[in-house]
C-alpha cells in the first residue's frame, strides 16, 4: 500500500492515463484553434474581410472550391469563403456547445444523484423514477424541438448545449450518478460520520459529494461527445440556428458533390476539416471520460456488484 | 451446518398460492414498473413539447382564418391539464390524436412504425454482440497492437459524425454492390427487381431481421457450445457461418435479390443508396458497438483481479477460457445493466441515420413534423419511441436476470 494520501495516488493515475492525455492534448489543439482566430484577424487577415470572411468573403483571383494554398491555408468552399476562417469561427461555438452541456449535465447528476443516495425513500424513488424515464427521451430530439423557429440570438450554441446536457442530465447521468452514491453510502467512513454525529449536509458536502464529482464528471463528458455530434447535425441540417459550424463545413462539402454527382472531386479539405472537427472534439471528451472511468471506476469490485443492482 | 442454496436450480415463486417460474413473477414485477415509468415519461414529454413550441405556430395551418381560429380548431385555447387529461385518456385507447394537417397520428405512424422498430431492434442486439465480443479482445489484448486497434476503432464508432458514415457508406459501397448483382446474375436497377417480385419491401425487411436475429442468437448458442467442449474452430466459425446460413436460406425463400436491395438500393430514378433499410441497420451497429465495447472493456478489467481468476489459471485453463469462460461472462452483466444508459445515444445515432438515408421510417416523419411544428406527430413519434425503449429494457433485465441468479432471486 502506498503511503501516499488517496487523492494524491487518484491525481497521479489520472495524469498518467493515456486516454486522458490524449484527450486533454486534442482539447489543447482545440483551445490554440480557438485561440488562433482572433489574432489572424488581428495580424496576417488584418483589413482582409472581403477575402477571409467567414459568411461573405470571396476570393476573384481563384475558382472555387480551391485546394488549400498560400492564401487559403484550408483552401475555400464552393461559395469562396475561406475554410481556416470558418473552422476557427466553428470551433468555437462546438466547444461552447461542449462546456455548457458538460456543465448542465454535471450539475444535475450531482444534485439529483447525491440527494436520492442520501435521502433514499420517497425522494429515491422520485429521483430514480425520473430517470428511467428520461433515458427513453433521446436529448438530439428534445433540442430540436426546443430549436425550431428560435433564430441563432435566443438559440445559439451555449442553449443547445444547455438543453442537451439537462436533458442527458436527468436521464443516463442521474441514473449514474445515484447508482455511484448508493456504493458510496455503504462505505464505512458515512456509517462513522453518522456515528459521531454528522448531519445531512456534512454527508453530503464532505463525503458524498467529493466521491461522486468523478462519477458525474464521467457521465458529463460521455454526454459531451452526444451533444457534439447532436449540435453538429442539427447545424449540418440547419435546422437549428443558421450559424457556422462543423456540421456546416460537411453540408458544404456533401452538397458539392453530389450537386455534380461525382463529376469533379470531393473537396476534402472541406468536407474532412467539417468531419475531423466533429469527431476529434467528441474523442477529445469521450477519452477524458472513459480515461476518468478507468482511474474511478475499475477495481472497485463492490461498487460495480451494487451499480448492476440498482442500474438494472 | 447449512448448506448453500442450489444456484442451478431454476427458482418458483408463489402468486396466490400457485406456483409459477421466475419468469412470470418478473415479468410480473417488471411490466408494473414500466407502466409507471411510461407513465412518467409521457407526462414529461407532453409538457415538454407543449411548453417549449411556440403557440403561434398553429397560424401556418389556419385555413382562412387567423391564428385564433386554428388554435380553437385544434383545441390549443383551452387550459392546460385538460389537454393533459384528454390525451392521455386517448392514449390509454390507442387514440394518438389527429395531426394538424388532418390525418389520423395513429396512420401516419402505423406506416412508418415498422421499418424503425425492425431496423432499431436487430441493430441494437447485433451492435451488443459485437462490441461485447471487440472488448473482449481489447480488455485481453491491452497493451498489444491488436488491442490497441480495437480501441481506435471503438472510439472512432462513439464519435463519428452519423451523415459522414452514411456519406461513405452510400458512396463506396456502390461499386462493390453493383458488381454483386452482376456477379449473380441480378438486375441491376431496383425498379426492375420490385417490379417482378411477389413480395413488399415490409415482407421482406421482417425476413431478413429475422433472420439475422436467428443468425446472431444461434452463433451465441454455437459458441456456447463450442466452448463447452473445447471446438475452438467451431467458437471461431460461429457467426460466420450462421451469417451465411442466414443469407443462404433468404435465397433458398426466394427473396435474395430483394434483400441486398434493401442492403443497398440501386435506383437511377432518385438518389443511389437512399432507401435501404438494412443500410440504415449496419449504421446503427457500425455507431453503437464502440460505446458496448468500453463497457465490456472495463467490466473485463474489473474482474481480471478476482481470486477466481487465479484460481482458474492455477487450474490450467487456457488464457481463452479464462477469458470466455469465466471472465467475460462476470463481466456481461454490468455490461448489460450499464448499456441501457447508452439508449438514447443509440436511438440519436439510429434516427440521424435512417433520416440521412431517406427510409420511410419515424425519422422522417418526426423531422417533418419538427419544421412544421405539428405537435400531436411529434408526440406520436416520442410514444411509440418511448414504447421502444421500454421494451428494450424489459428484455434487457430479463436477459440479465437469466444470467445471474443473485438477480432472478431479488426479483422473485
Amino acid at each position: 500500500m502506498s503511503s501516499r494520501p488517496p487523492s494524491t495516488r487518484r491525481w497521479r493515475q489520472v495524469r498518467s492515463n493515456p486516454k486522458i492525455a490524449m484527450g486533454a492534448a486534442i482539447l489543447l489543439f482545440f483551445g490554440l484553434v480557438i485561440a488562433a482566430n482572433p489574432l489572424l484577424w488581428a495580424t496576417v487577415w488584418k483589413g482582409q474581410e472581403r477575402l477571409y470572411d467567414p459568411v461573405i468573403g470571396y476570393d476573384h483571383m481563384i475558382v472555387h472550391p480551391s485546394a488549400p494554398s498560400a492564401t487559403h491555408w484550408l483552401g475555400t468552399d464552393s461559395l469562396g469563403r475561406d475554410v481556416t476562417s470558418m473552422f476557427t469561427l466553428a470551433a468555437r461555438s462546438s466547444v461552447a456547445v461542449a462546456v455548457a452541456a458538460a456543465l448542465a449535465s454535471g450539475a444535475v447528476s450531482l444534485v439529483l444523484g447525491s440527494l436520492a443516495a442520501y435521502h433514499r425513500r420517497w425522494v429515491d424513488a422520485v429521483v430514480t423514477h425520473m430517470s428511467d424515464a428520461m433515458v427513453l427521451l433521446p436529448a438530439l430530439l428534445a433540442v430540436w424541438i426546443v430549436g425550431v423557429g428560435r433564430p441563432d440570438e435566443t438559440f445559439g450554441a451555449v442553449q443547445v448545449g444547455a438543453v442537451f446536457g439537462l436533458v442527458y442530465g436527468l436521464g443516463p447521468a442521474t441514473a449514474a450518478v445515484r447508482a455511484a452514491g448508493l456504493v458510496v453510502m455503504a462505505k464505512p467512513f458515512v456509517e462513522a460520520a453518522r456515528l459521531v454525529g454528522a448531519g445531512g449536509y456534512w454527508t453530503m458536502s464532505r463525503h458524498l459529494l467529493p466521491h461522486l464529482m468523478p462519477h458525474a464528471a464521467v457521465q458529463a463528458m460521455i454526454g459531451v461527445t452526444g451533444a457534439i455530434v447532436a449540435e453538429a447535425f442539427l447545424n449540418f441540417r440547419s435546422a437549428v440556428g443558421g450559424g457556422i459550424g462543423f456540421g456546416y463545413l460537411v453540408y458544404e462539402g456533401l452538397t458539392w458533390q453530389e450537386m455534380l454527382a461525382g463529376l469533379r472531386d470531393i473537396p476534402w479539405w472541406v468536407l474532412g476539416t467539417g468531419t475531423l472537427g466533429i469527431t476529434l472534439l467528441a474523442a477529445a471528451f469521450y477519452l477524458v471520460g472513459i480515461g476518468l472511468r478507468e482511474v474511478f471506476d475499475s477495481r472497485a469490485v463492490q461498487q460495480r456488484r451494487v451499480v448492476s443492482r440498482a442500474v438494472g | 451446518m447449512r448448506s448453500p442454496p442450489d444456484l442451478r436450480r431454476r427458482p418458483t415463486s408463489d402468486i396466490q398460492g400457485r406456483r409459477v417460474p421466475w419468469v412470470v413473477a418478473f415479468l410480473a414485477r417488471r411490466l408494473a414498473w414500466a407502466v409507471i415509468t411510461l407513465a412518467i415519461y409521457l407526462t414529461a414529454v407532453f409538457f415538454f413539447v407543449q411548453w417549449w413550441v411556440p403557440i403561434d405556430f398553429s397560424s401556418q395551418f389556419a385555413l382562412g382564418g387567423g391564428q385564433a381560429d386554428a388554435a380553437a380548431r385544434f383545441g390549443l385555447d383551452r387550459p392546460l391539464p385538460e389537454r393533459y387529461a384528454e390525451y392521455m385518456g386517448g392514449l390509454l385507447t390507442g387514440d394518438l390524436g389527429q395531426s394538424f394537417s388532418g390525418p389520423p397520428v395513429s396512420e401516419m405512424i402505423a406506416d412508418a412504425a415498422p421499418v424503425t422498430i425492425l431496423v432499431f431492434a436487430v441493430g441494437a442486439v447485433i451492435a451488443y454482440v459485437v462490441g461485447e465480443l471487440l472488448g473482449r479482445v481489447a480488455a485481453w489484448r491491452r497493451g498489444t497492437a491488436l488491442g490497441s486497434v480495437v480501441s481506435v476503432l471503438g472510439v472512432v464508432s462513439a464519435t463519428v459524425f452519423p451523415p459522414f458514415l452514411v456519406f461513405l457508406l452510400v458512396r463506396y459501397l456502390r461499386q462493390p454492390m453493383v458488381s454483386l448483382r452482376r456477379f449473380l446474375g441480378l438486375p441491376t436497377d431496383s425498379l426492375v427487381i420490385w417490379r417482378d417480385s411477389p413480395f413488399e419491401p415490409s415482407e421482406v425487411l421482417g425476413l431478413v431481421a429475422l433472420s439475422l436475429l436467428a443468425a446472431v442468437v444461434a452463433g451465441l448458442l454455437v459458441r456456447a457450445y463450442a466452448h463447452r467442449h473445447r471446438l475452438r474452430w467451431l467458437a471461431f466459425a460461429a457467426f460466420p457461418a450462421n451469417l451465411a446460413a442466414a443469407v443462404g436460406a433468404l435465397f433458398a425463400a426466394g427473396v435474395g435479390a430483394e434483400a441486398i436491395d434493401l442492403l443497398y438500393r440501386v435506383d437511377y430514378t432518385t438518389s443511389i443508396g437512399s432507401g435501404s433499410p438494412v443500410l440504415v441497420l449496419l449504421g446503427v451497429v457500425l455507431l453503437s458497438f464502440g460505446q458496448v465495447l468500453f463497457m465490456m472493456r472495463v467490466g473485463i478489467e474489473d474482474e481480471s483481479d478476482e481470486y477466481y481468476v487465479l484460481s482458474a489459471r492455477a487450474k490450467g485453463l487456457t488464457e481463452r477460457e479464462v477469458r470466455d469462460v469465466h471472465v467475460a461472462r462476470n463481466a456481461l452483466i454490468p455490461t448489460l445493466a450499464a448499456s441501457f444508459l447508452a439508449l438514447p445515444t443509440l436511438l440519436a445515432g439510429m434516427v440521424i441515420v435512417e433520416f440521412e438515408l431517406e427510409v420511410d421510417g419515424l425519422s422522417s416523419v418526426f423531422f417533418d413534423a419538427v419544421e412544421v411544428q405539428d405537435i400531436p406527430v411529434m408526440m406520436g413519434v416520442l410514444v411509440v419511441l418511448g414504447l421502444l425503449g421500454i421494451g428494450l429494457r424489459l428484455a434487457t433485465d430479463l436477459t440479465i436476470a437469466h444470467l445471474d441468479p443473485r438477480q432472478r432471486r431479488a426479483a422473485v
